[in-house]
């Protein structure tokens, strides 16, 4: 495997973890917010949180690259400092967490609406108030749809392209993730190099998804 | 089981009476609550709410201290509802108190959350937390037993191990829940309920999840949770049985009202009330000790201490002089004006008719009330027998009339008694 490579891998993995780590305590929370609360615009909100799934991905970069260039909302014109997002590691693990976000809120909500909400209730009889029955009953109950949801969000990570590309650029060495070698050998004329990112990427997701789903499998949570 | 254990029991849970209370008051006049066992006023509890549902709106207003008060009425009478208020997980306005708790004062814009109430609440269905064993459902509300220990009561650990005892759960405690049957999953439910140290246990239909045979298994632990700790009950259901073997006072709710309320064995025999409970099939229920077991039935002789007439009932497995309940159906009762002989029915019980009532709107039926004949001081609760209105004018059936009650003995039901399983 030559360095490129080594190094592309490594950055997809780094920053599909990191952006699933961002999503997720956020998007359990949204989730779990949608699930159960009925309140005033929660039917945009529900919107705006699957927009990313239906916008074309460059279309979402283009959209935060908007909205962090220097003189946009959360620029440095604006903040005062820069948030070093655009072409940058950090901007591949925004734009994939953004890309994520929809798959990670989706599934943890029907997760959440899948739960007796009597035994939460339930639960708070015993003396537990709301925050303590979300992580001693809810949490343990949805352990497996929310590690269903951070697969999700993770292969969604790796597999991100668009958004990724638009804001942190294919710069190899930097911020060159799997889809963006496969897509610059491939506009190369390197067919060989692609194939062999693409099994590379192949065994990463596979590996991914046949280690969680074995780890929930065994942990066998919250039998229904 | 021996004394010495009971005694370890009770002082593990909560004694019974009130000396463990910190805020016990100065003794008030205590309310004639209908014979049974009345508590002092820091147990009192009131309801007064109103609260719309679907077809009518519930309103109710009552206050209790008898140790267990049970709320009956057919299905969609609104009980869920009222013991939801109760737990608070249903909104209503009014007031609620318990003792000088205030639970809902709308007025004074109170509403105490659920987990502010210290209450026992065993819903019908037991919702058991999936995701934990016996022993960790059990614990689930230990948390709140801790803290409550301030006030003298017993540590978490002795109070888990004194209701395992009281309930028959320890066998059980390392299963998961989704392996354990119908009866044991109420009997966890209840401990659940006993293990979080509630000043007020609330029971929603506590045995119409199970069938038959198994209400009458667990018919008797509810009976020896009454019997041996000292929390009071508020209890929901459609089945009169349950009322009779558990119940000081009775409330009989319809369409959302309270129609009628008193003594168990006086409102199921008012005419407004009889007609509800004999659709769910009505029992007299007598208590009754064991005498002897034959072939294929046993002996029992009625009343609490067992010095009432004797009645032979369904084969029932127990030691000599355990405590037992009767069921006699209404309708599986024969009257007779003079003692009978010659007869295939093994049970002939003397007494006097206490009451004739019609029933209202129905097939020409009367309710024939009769106090049977027992050793003195063995009061027994009157039996309800059902006749057709003509056979009543025929026999000549009124207010002190002597009849013999003829009972056959598979018309008899066997609750496991209050002291054994």
């Amino acid at each position: 495997m030559d360095e490129v490579t080594l190094d592309a891998l490594r950055l997809t993995v780094r920053v599909a973890t990191v952006a699933t780590a961002v999503v997720l305590v956020p998007g359990t929370l949204l989730a779990y917010l949608l699930a159960r609360f009925e309140f005033r615009g929660k039917g945009v909100l529900s919107t705006l949180l699957t927009l990313p799934l239906v916008l074309p991905p460059t279309a979402v970069g283009f959209l935060l690259l908007r909205l962090l260039a220097v003189d946009g909302p959360l620029g440095r014109r604006v903040l005062g400092f820069d948030l070093d997002l655009i072409l940058t590691w950090k901007g591949a693990v925004v734009a994939t967490a953004v890309m994520a976000l929809p798959l990670v809120v989706r599934t943890a909500r029907v997760t959440f609406e899948g739960i007796d909400p009597r035994l939460e209730a339930m639960d708070r009889t015993l003396g537990h108030r709301p925050a303590a029955v979300f992580v001693r009953t809810t949490l343990p109950l949805a352990y497996r749809g929310l590690l269903a949801a951070a697969i999700l969000g993770f292969t969604r990570a790796v597999g991100e392209f668009g958004a990724t590309v638009t804001l942190a650029g294919n710069i190899p060495g930097r911020t060159q993730t799997l889809a963006s070698a496969i897509f610059a050998a491939q506009q190369a004329g390197q067919d060989d190099e692609a194939m062999f990112l693409l099994v590379v990427a192949l065994a990463v997701g596979f590996v991914a998804i046949y280690a969680s789903e074995r780890l929930a499998g065994r942990t066998g949570a919250a039998p229904r | 089981m021996s004394a010495r254990t009971g005694i370890e029991r009770v002082v593990a849970i909560g004694r019974r009476g009130t000396a463990n209370r910190r805020e016990t008051p100065a003794p008030e006049a205590v309310p004639a609550t209908a014979g049974g066992e009345a508590l002092a006023a820091a147990d009192e509890l009131e309801i007064a709410i109103s609260l719309p549902l679907d077809r009518f709106a519930l309103e109710v207003e009552v206050k209790t201290r008898a140790r267990v008060t049970a709320v009956f009425g057919p299905s969609g009478a609104g009980k869920t509802s009222l013991l939801e208020s109760v737990v608070g997980l249903r909104p209503a306005s009014g007031r609620i108190r318990f003792g000088d708790a205030v639970w809902l004062d709308s007025a004074r814009r109170i509403r105490l959350p659920p987990e502010r109430r210290r209450i026992g609440y065993v819903p019908q269905e037991g919702l058991l937390f999936p995701h934990r064993t016996v022993r960790g459902n059990l614990l689930a509300g230990a948390a709140r037993a801790r803290r409550a220990g301030a006030g003298g009561q017993a540590a978490p650990s002795a109070r888990l191990e004194a209701v395992c005892e009281l309930l028959e759960l320890t066998p059980l405690l390392g299963r998961r829940v989704g392996t354990l049957s119908g009866g044991e999953r109420q009997r966890v439910a209840l401990g659940r309920a006993l293990c979080s140290a509630p000043r007020l246990l609330l029971l929603d239909e506590p045995l119409a999840s199970l069938d038959i045979p198994l209400r009458r298994r667990v018919l008797p632990f509810l009976a020896r949770v009454r019997a041996e700790l000292a929390v009071p009950m508020l209890l929901v259901t459609h089945d009169p049985r349950t009322v009779q073997a558990l119940a000081d006072e009775l409330i009989v709710l319809r369409g959302g009202r309270v129609i009628a309320r008193g003594a168990p064995r006086e409102v199921f025999t008012d005419p407004k009330v009889f007609p509800l409970a004999e659709e769910e099939g009505y029992e007299t229920v007598l208590p009754a000790r064991l005498e002897s077991t034959g072939a294929g039935s046993s002996t029992v002789r009625l009343g609490e201490n067992g010095d009432g007439p004797l009645l032979v009932v369904p084969r029932t497995d127990g030691a000599p002089g355990e405590s037992l309940l009767i069921g006699i159906p209404a309708r599986e009762t024969i009257l007779a004006a003079a003692e009978p002989s010659g007869l295939s029915a093994r049970n002939v019980l003397a007494g006097r008719v206490a009451a004739v009532r019609p029933l209202v709107g129905d097939r020409g039926l009367v309710l024939v009330t009769v106090d049977l004949a027992a050793a003195p001081g063995a009061a027994l609760p009157p039996l309800a027998t059902e006749v057709t209105a003509s056979a009543a004018a025929e026999l000549g059936l009124d207010a002190g009339k002597p009849v013999y009650v003829i009972l056959k003995t598979a018309g008899c039901v066997v609750y496991g008694g209050r002291g054994q399983a």
